[in-house]
């Protein structure tokens, strides 16, 4: 490789000595100096470099110099600068024997290594393929994450006890299939009334209070309060539930009741709850229907959890609550009360008549000769290594069914054995690509893992098959397609839990003193505003600019008072417990709601009022959490999340030895003093130029996503000084400023979706000869559907 | 077979005699080791890793004055029984390593990463020492964690080996006969487990000739894992029909999902049995829970008081889950010390944390026991400039009897310790 690059250096049409007296030329008036075996800053002695014969590493570092180049990093602001066309002639030179090398390798060994499903693609693959309903993810280990996606190649190592673990969750998705499609399915439907639901099954009782043949559940603070002993299920699975008639009393000023729906064992030491969705009891009675997997034995938990509101004396003593002789409607408190709970138990995904077809085909079970199994095998196996099968890759999947029909097994017991095997193969578990353009079959896998998080479909399949995904009219009229289906749902989950770390959500709990007013519901509605907010920018096809700024959001209710409340941050230290029943002495929201909503819409897109602060995925709860501790923020963590997901800037890591900052939520000094005695050091104050401004405009954001204008106690602490300068020199006195100077600039953020994008649908991170195209991509189009588009029939997506 | 209890003090050989252990074991490849280069000297058997996922509070554990002669932390003071049976190591932490929580990886490893994202770990101590001598028992190793599935065990290829957090069904794999039915039923998914892999194996040679040069790697982790998986049924093949250790134990029924520090004690009293039955000399147990709201004192997670900001009511809740954590630690080695396992057994306590509310991977906590080591000390090392703590790793290859001459970044065996 090494010999075939050196003839393609030496086959350019300048000569290599000029390019190497350019480069050197370069290097020694404006590098050297700092760059030397002695020096060596920043660990780089340019001298050793050599740049006749790249490989790897070499190559890299080169990548590293030109880019910082180019940036105008280096050579440091301080010292001398190259004049203009000297800079571009350098890059010019520099540039082609790398562009050269990089597309040498490509050509040989492809942009990506063969990726694995992550457990995710995993799971949403066999419900596909099998029609089964049953969580599998949680039971692989869990997906190391690299550049920030799970899909990438380069994080994925396999070992002995993953293999096991495939060998096992392939058993239990097949018995689950088997099972169903011979034995059928067990019907269970339930419908539990309020009298029964105020039953007890021994222990303290904790559950809703039964009136006027009603069930009513309160803001009562004990644990697993709320909890319905009758509701419990027989068996795992899928169900539906049916709320009847629910209706809200003494609902606040949004004109509703917020509560949550649960489901869990709720006694004595096991605290772990799942939610189901949320409750909003709106003074109008009406059916409120979920769908979730309840465990078996679990039972359901409804209740008032909006931490804005009273809590309710519990009425007992001794962990027991009681209802006797009080009215807690007529002393104000807020309620969720309904008519009884319908228990379905569904299957989502298929039914038994079509999971049997999936195994079967039109066979049946009972009597399958030999030659059906092999024609069954050859089937699954295409379906499952999604691209044709040859009769001799067939062959020993085949063989196992036969062999177990040897061994005196059922016919279908064996064809179970021979399915096992397929789920067990590389040609399942991998993306198999050849080096050079992907071939139609690797375009439909590719295109519906990166859309669907699955395997493509009939339509797609047929398709390739008649060889038209090649076709780029064809392939974006299937972007549409993918994209308008249910099943981009997925996508847009699995995408934004790990471009905006959605999945670590749940990573910090925030101090309960200080954020009294945080509560899950809060959580959930944060979630759910940012997938919504990112669909609608989908669907749309909305500029980039809405990551930072926006004139529309995507709220509810709760999160409506959430946003509009300013943090007093009081009680801390006191009695928790005491407080809790204290809150209505310093109501929440010093402003007046500003928020257009309709009560019982749940989340609704509604138009921005300067007001409301907020506007852009910068500003959106989920986003300010994940980059917060649960205690304080930091401004550089702020800073990097936005700089390397939003603003598409790469930021290295700190340098070895680096003493990190140690939090002071005190109050006493701002982080912005802590962060400058770091910047007075000139190494780190090149990088954090970069990083800490977004993170100072975002300061007015507390842990929470709530605003404030000062830290530390109810506000007395340090004032907020969310002020500063862009590495462009863009000055900004707030976020607002700040806002407005990125949203400028559209081309570069799209440039920056671009590469998260191509990073997560092709399982590689952007190599050096990919910056033309994602350059391309950025000056086309800076509208997210387009962007997505683009990036799927770039070459970069449809090659290996 | 009778069943035992601790109460009756019986000698160690006794009961593996009562745990099965000496029957004869065949001879499989998968027991042999995988190099012969284990000096036959007076050397540790054993190794139990303990990893905290949150650190522990550094002025509270690291004692003032150096050597023999130090004066116990408050973290230290209840476990002066112990004294003379840990070293305490302050200043060293893993050079190289950074990230704050996503360097947890390199716990055990030692691998340098670039904030946790883009480099391939290494394997770590617990994985190394398996792989050489892990061979003579039913598990080769047991990767523990008291909550989550992640691990910092990771196999040569740096793949991560998810861990087993259920302690119900560590107790069951360890103690409890499957029935003849499910024995036979396992067995049966085991043979044809194996006869999948065989396929596996066939296929992945197949797709050597249809994929290129850069997927050379990928293709080599399915041939080795396809090969270790069925080394390692075959084995279980054979151990699916050997009766396990009996122990006075009772099973746990229910885990106080509200008290990490009674999870984490629940855990270690398996491990101990776990290594008094010799049914597997290496083991890691991940300690990452983060509800401590079920000890007398504490109202907030555990996560969310390791991120004190120097706050004092924090502070004082968090020093109590911490003193826990250390207490089972010291109840763990007791029981050790009773059964006379402490001095064939190396028990690290230590943490990817030196201080978890800036999330800085220096200073990392240590407290390092038994495995016949001359302890009693406290190794105190430059706060500012770390020293390596691959050295003790080193040690304590070494003291197995392994003939390793480096482990990551060491520069050499632990200085101050013999």
């Amino acid at each position: 490789m090494n010999r075939s690059l050196l003839f393609a250096f030496v086959a350019i049409p300048w000569c290599a000595s000029s390019a190497e007296s350019t480069v050197s030329g370069f290097l020694d008036q404006h590098c050297i100096d700092c760059h030397d075996p002695d020096v060596k800053k920043g660990g780089l002695d340019l001298t050793a470099l050599t740049f006749d014969r790249l490989d790897d590493s070499t190559a890299e570092i080169w990548q590293d110099v030109f880019r910082r180049v180019r940036d105008g990093e280096m050579p440091p602001k301080k010292k001398s600068q190259p004049e203009g066309a000297e800079r571009s002639h350098f890059l010019g030179v520099l540039k082609e024997p790398l562009l050269k090398f990089d597309a040498e390798e490509i050509a040989s060994k492809g942009r990506v290594r063969s990726r694995r499903l992550t457990r995710t693609e995993y799971e949403h693959t066999l419900h596909d393929l099998l029609g089964i309903d049953i969580p599998l993810r949680t039971r692989l280990p869990e997906d190391q994450v690299s550049h920030g996606f799970e899909t990438v190649a380069d994080g994925q190592q396999l070992s002995h006890h993953q293999l096991a673990r495939y060998l096992d969750v392939a058993d239990l998705a097949l018995s689950e299939a088997f099972n169903r499609a011979l034995k059928g399915d067990q019907p269970f439907e339930k419908f539990v009334n309020p009298k029964a639901l105020s039953k007890s099954k021994g222990g303290n009782y904790r559950g809703p209070e039964l009136r006027n043949g009603e069930s009513i559940s309160w803001p009562i603070g004990v644990q697993f309060f709320g909890r319905m002993t009758e509701t419990s299920v027989p068996e795992d699975g899928w169900y539906r539930i049916t709320l009847k008639g629910v209706h809200g009393i003494n609902p606040g000023t949004d004109g509703a009741v917020w509560g949550t729906l649960r489901s869990g064992e709720c006694y004595s030491n096991a605290p772990l709850l799942f939610l189901i969705g949320l409750v909003e009891a709106t003074a109008k009675p009406r059916d409120l229907v979920y769908e979730a997997w309840i465990e078996k034995g679990h039972m359901l938990e409804l209740k008032p959890n909006d931490g804005t509101i009273n809590t309710a004396p519990t009425g007992a003593n001794g962990g027991n609550v009681s209802f006797e002789g009080r009215d807690l409607a007529k002393q104000g408190f807020e309620g969720i009360a309904h008519k009884g709970i319908e228990l379905k138990r569904i299957h989502p995904n298929a039914d038994q008549v079509q999971v049997r077809k999936r195994l079967f085909g039109d066979k049946n079970p009972e009597a399958l000769k030999l030659e059906d199994l092999d024609e069954l095998v050859m089937r699954f196996a295409t379906q499952a290594f999604r691209r044709p099968v040859s009769a001799e890759q067939c062959e020993p999947y085949q063989q196992i069914a036969h062999h177990g029909v040897d061994e005196g097994h059922a016919p279908a017991e064996a064809l179970r054995t021979a399915y096992r095997a397929v789920l067990c193969s590389p040609r399942f578990l991998s993306f198999i690509e050849m080096p050079g353009p992907l071939d139609d079959h690797a375009i439909a896998s590719r295109l519906s893992y990166a859309l669907w998080v699955s395997m493509p479909d009939e339509d797609l399949i047929q398709l390739a098959r008649e060889k038209q995904l090649h076709d780029p009219k064809l392939l974006a009229q299937q972007v549409e397609r993918l994209l308008k289906d249910k099943k981009a749902d997925r996508f847009v989950k699995s995408f934004t839990d790990q471009w905006l770390k959605l999945n670590q959500i749940d990573f910090t709990t925030p101090d309960a003193r200080q954020f009294r007013r945080f509560d899950p519901i809060v959580q959930q509605s944060m979630l759910e505003e940012t997938r919504a907010y990112f669909a609608e920018l989908i669907r749309g096809d909305l500029s980039v600019s809405h990551f930072v700024d926006s004139d529309f959001a995507f709220i509810n209710g709760r999160l409506a008072k959430h946003y509009a409340g300013e943090n007093p941050m009081e009680g801390k230290g006191a009695d928790l417990k005491k407080d809790r029943r204290n809150k209505s002495e310093a109501p929440p929201g010093k402003n007046p709601v500003v928020f257009d909503l309709t009560p019982g819409k749940g989340l609704q897109k509604v138009p921005l009022k300067p007001e409301a602060k907020r506007g852009g995925l910068v500003t959106q709860g989920a986003i300010l959490k994940v980059t917060a501790d649960g205690t304080s923020t930091s401004p550089v963590v702020r800073g990097v999340f936005i700089n390397e997901r939003i603003l598409g800037n790469h930021i290295p890591p700190p340098p070895p030895g680096i003493p990190a900052i140690e939090p002071d939520i005190r109050g006493a000094t701002s982080i912005r003093d802590q962060l400058d005695k770091h910047r007075n050091n000139e190494s780190c104050a090149s990088c954090h130029q970069t990083i800490d401004p977004p993170g100072f405009a975002l300061e007015n954001y507390d842990p929470v996503g709530i605003w404030r204008s000062a830290y530390g106690q109810q506000g007395k602490g340090v004032r907020v000084d969310p002020a500063g300068v862009t590495p462009d020199g863009g000055a900004f006195r707030d976020l607002s400023d700040w806002k407005q100077i990125y949203v400028q600039h559209p081309q570069k953020l799209a440039r920056g979706f671009a590469r998260q994008f191509l990073t997560y649908a092709t399982g590689a991170p952007p190599r050096f000869s990919d910056e033309a195209a994602l350059d391309e991509i950025g000056n086309t189009t800076t509208n997210l559907r387009s962007i997505l588009c683009q990036v799927i029939l770039s070459d970069s997506f449809r090659t290996k | 077979m009778s069943s035992f209890t601790f109460k009756k003090h019986l000698s160690r050989r006794a009961l593996l005699r009562g745990a099965g252990i000496t029957l004869g074991l065949p001879l499989l490849e998968a027991m042999t080791p995988a190099f012969a280069s284990v000096k036959q000297t007076e050397n540790a058997k054993r190794f139990v890793g303990i990893s905290l996922a949150l650190g522990l509070h550094n002025p509270n554990l690291v004692p003032q004055g150096t050597g023999r002669d130090y004066k116990p932390s408050r973290y230290l003071a209840g476990i002066q029984d112990l004294r003379e049976h840990f070293t305490v190591v302050s200043g060293s932490s893993h050079p190289g390593v950074t990230g704050g929580h996503t360097a947890e990886g390199s716990i055990f490893s030692a691998c340098p990463n670039s904030r946790g994202s883009t480099s391939r770990n290494t394997i770590s101590l617990d994985q190394l020492m398996a792989k050489h001598l892990g061979h003579e028992t039913r598990f080769q190793s047991l990767v523990l964690n008291t909550n989550t599935q992640t691990s910092p065990s990771y196999t040569e290829n740096g793949a991560m080996i998810p861990a087993e957090n259920s302690a119900m069904k560590l107790f069951t794999r360890l103690f409890v006969n499957d029935t003849a039915a499910e024995q036979e039923r396992q067995a049966e998914l085991i043979r044809s487990g194996r006869s999948v892999m065989d396929v596996v194996g066939v296929e992945a040679k197949s797709l050597q000739r249809e994929l290129g040069a850069g997927d050379r790697d990928k293709l080599d982790a399915w041939f080795t894992s396809v090969r270790e998986l069925e080394q390692r049924l075959a084995a279980n093949e054979e151990w699916t029909h050997r009766p396990k250790p009996k122990v006075g134990l009772k099973p746990p029924t229910e885990i106080p999902r509200d008290n990490e520090v009674a999870v984490e004690g629940i855990f270690l009293d398996i491990v101990h049995l776990a290594l008094a039955t010799d049914s597997t000399r290496f083991i890691t147990l991940h300690v990452t829970g983060n509800n401590v709201q079920g000890i007398e004192g504490v109202d907030e997670s555990y996560h969310t008081l390791s991120h004190h900001g120097m706050d004092d009511e924090k502070l004082a809740q968090l020093a109590l889950v911490e003193q826990g954590v250390i207490n089972e630690w010291a109840g763990f080695l007791r029981k050790l010390k009773t059964d006379k396992l402490l001095d064939e057994t190396m028990v690290l306590l230590t943490s990817n944390l030196g201080n978890a509310s800036a999330h800085d991977n220096k200073n990392m906590p240590v407290l390092f026991a038994g495995g016949g080591f001359k302890h009693g000390q406290h190794l105190a090392f430059d706060q500012k400039d770390n020293y390596p703590l691959p050295n003790l790793y080193l040690s304590a290859l070494q003291k197995l009897g392994l003939e390793q001459e480096q482990f990551a970044t060491s520069s050499g065996t632990m200085s101050g310790l013999a």
